[in-house]
């Protein structure tokens, strides 16, 4: 439509945001098509819409919204992700994420979404292939979006937890054949690369000190939170197998079977077998993975 | 001076307040400070599980809470998020919240979200569209709403009246209270060569429910609402107006930016008390001036980045061992 004509709020409004979120600027931003459709403006018309001011003209004025919505955005993701952030640069960072941002803006009342599918974006478009490590990129974005769900969503904070006195108590044939409830924010991940490590050192080192990048390697984590902090534990992988069989709903007969399968665990004689297994559960039990424990008779 | 209606809508003024921020937690946890209420984002806690939440359910229990959003997006053309709103009144419920508070803007249309408090044309369409949904939210809220008066950077040729006129209006038809941010007031008459005192004179003094006080920034073609640093002095006789016009509301400091340590936040707010009796002498008991100035921001503005932006919402970083 032409300016001259009133348009409605609703023509407005999707204008002003096809203006102001474009990632070429104010000027591309009303010439291109997504505005001109709603209201038609030759260059130099924006003044027909938003008001100059005594010391602005309309396009500067409407930039104040353009730079403060991605300077805005661009800032969120890279609180989101800091040890990404740093391990690639400001710069390098805020490219990946002015990309991201333009592919999936955000769609919900909340920032605490707005990094949701930045993993799956990096596993997309597999950044920096020449640096031979999208993989890296993926595996630390995934942990840190992990580690920042894990922080602020449902916890058992000031509920009773399984404890290893509850299954010490138990007939070994009863354990077996039990399911073990995990608490509701434990999150298992398999890793490419040991991110987690890394972001132990990068938030271990000092100021200006860089952390190299890892070599490939296989890391296998487990990630909790209890007493409001969030907690992080390398896995072999028996004892990985083992927690995701439990996690799915596996007997712990099951999880120890699945454990087996990936490991030389059933090489060991049964009294190390035990032994390794015992040392596991009272370790677990006393950082509290499990909720509860169901057995045939009744839940403990 | 002005006569004072009854005012407030019979909402109690509950003194003088901080808008809390995590980053505050342990030191209010931990010295219990006196401060007579607090302000929270509400989207930092209606979904959280976790600190934040457990350290507002405790705070709710010693101090009063006033919930304060910014995704309502009241004035969009998208329909309601009732998900959202539902969400607002279990907590509003759960921390007793006196009223929840949210900005006169849109944030976005087209189901995209854009994190920013949107400018409205000031029109008869505008002012239609908002009470009837300010009427719904309402309904939906069962608590007392009150509406802020946003920081602004434009204006649209199709208004058809000032700001204030639509706010008053606003206010009388849906039947809300009004949160005067009074910093906002500044920015925005700075930014639309406007003067801000007419403005606050304008409005129905008796349905202001509650005052903000905030920093600005200084981008000498423009004022930005970064909420960064103290609160300059002709804001401080601003208030002193609205003070005198309302008979005194709740009164909130807002600092997102570079954010002091608590009590130089405290003793931020507490400085409303020195704007509160009689008149002062001229230039006593003031603050130095203390307006960031930036060098002209006009530069700044057509190329991409400026160095401030204004924080509606805030990242709550995780505690990792």
């Amino acid at each position: 439509m032409k300016p001259h004509a009133t348009p409605s709020l609703d023509a407005v409004q999707q204008w002003f945001q096809a203006v102001v979120t474009h990632p070429g600027g104010v000027a591309e931003g009303a010439a291109d098509e997504a505005a001109q459709r709603l209201i038609r403006l030759d260059r130099g018309e924006l003044e027909t819409i938003v008001r100059r001011s005594r010391r602005l003209t309309a396009e500067e004025r409407l930039s104040i919204y353009a730079n403060a919505y991605w300077a805005r955005l661009l800032e969120c993701i890279g609180d989101c992700f800091p040890v990404l952030r740093t391990a690639l640069g400001e710069d390098v960072f805020d490219g990946f994420a002015f990309e991201y941002l333009q592919r999936y803006p955000s769609r919900s009342y909340t920032l605490d979404r707005l990094g949701e599918r930045f993993p799956q974006f990096l596993d997309e478009t597999r950044p920096s292939p020449e640096l031979g490590w999208p993989d890296f990129l993926i595996d630390l974005a995934r942990l840190e979006w992990t580690v920042a769900k894990v922080f602020d969503g449902p916890g058992v904070e000031g509920r009773k937890l399984l404890t290893h006195d509850d299954l010490q108590g138990l007939p070994p044939e009863r354990f077996a054949g039990s399911r073990l409830a995990p608490v509701v924010c434990l999150r298992l991940l398999a890793f490419r690369y040991p991110v987690n490590a890394y972001y132990t050192a990068v938030r271990h080192a000092a100021e200006g000190e860089e952390v190299p990048i890892p070599a490939p390697a296989e890391e296998l984590v487990a990630i909790l939170r209890r007493d409001f902090v969030v907690r992080r534990y390398t896995l072999s992988r028996p004892q990985h197998a083992l927690l995701e069989s439990v996690v799915a709903g596996a007997s712990v007969a099951e999880a120890i079977a699945a454990a087996a399968a990936v490991s030389d665990l059933d090489a060991l004689s049964d009294d190390a077998l035990a032994a390794a297994l015992q040392a596991w559960f009272r370790f677990w039990t006393a950082e509290g993975f499990f909720q509860s424990l169901e057995s045939r008779r009744r839940p403990i | 001076m002005t006569a004072v209606t009854a005012g407030r809508l019979g909402h109690p003024n509950l003194g003088l307040g901080v808008g809390l921020r995590s980053v505050h937690f342990d030191h209010i946890l931990r010295t219990q400070p006196d401060v007579d209420w607090f302000e929270i984002i509400s989207e930092n806690y209606v979904d959280s599980g976790g600190r934040p939440r457990y350290v507002l359910q405790q705070l709710a229990e010693r101090y009063p809470i006033v919930m304060h959003g910014v995704s309502l997006s009241i004035g969009s053309t998208d329909p309601l998020d009732f998900e959202y709103l539902k969400k607002l009144k279990v907590l509003a419920r759960e921390v007793n919240a006196r009223w929840i508070s949210d900005h006169l803007c849109w944030t976005g249309v087209l189901g995209r979200n854009t994190h920013d408090l949107l400018p409205v044309p000031f029109t008869e369409q505008t002012l239609r569209h908002v009470v009837e949904r300010l009427r719904i939210v309402q309904d939906v809220l069962e608590r007392p709403f009150v509406l802020e008066n946003p920081s602004s950077y434009v204006t649209f040729t199709r208004s058809t009246m000032e700001e204030h006129e639509l706010i008053s209006r606003m206010a009388e038809d849906a039947d809300c209270g009004l949160l005067l941010d009074v910093n906002n007031v500044y920015v925005s008459s700075f930014n639309h060569d406007l003067d801000p005192e007419a403005f606050i004179r304008a409005l129905p003094h008796e349905r202001i429910v509650q005052f903000h006080l905030a920093g600005h920034t200084n981008y000498v073609t423009h004022l930005i609402d970064t909420h960064d640093g103290h609160v300059i002095d002709p804001v401080w006789d601003l208030y002193r107006l609205a003070h005198e016009l309302t008979g005194g509301v709740s009164t909130l400091l807002e600092w997102d930016a570079r954010i002091p340590p608590f009590p130089v936040l405290h003793d931020e707010v507490l400085k409303a008390k020195r704007f509160m009796g009689e008149r002062l002498a001229p230039g006593s008991e003031k603050d130095d001036k203390d307006d960031r100035d930036s060098k002209d921001g006009r530069e700044d503005l057509l190329s991409a980045g400026g160095s401030l932006v204004p924080h509606p919402l805030h990242h709550i970083p995780p505690e990792v061992e």
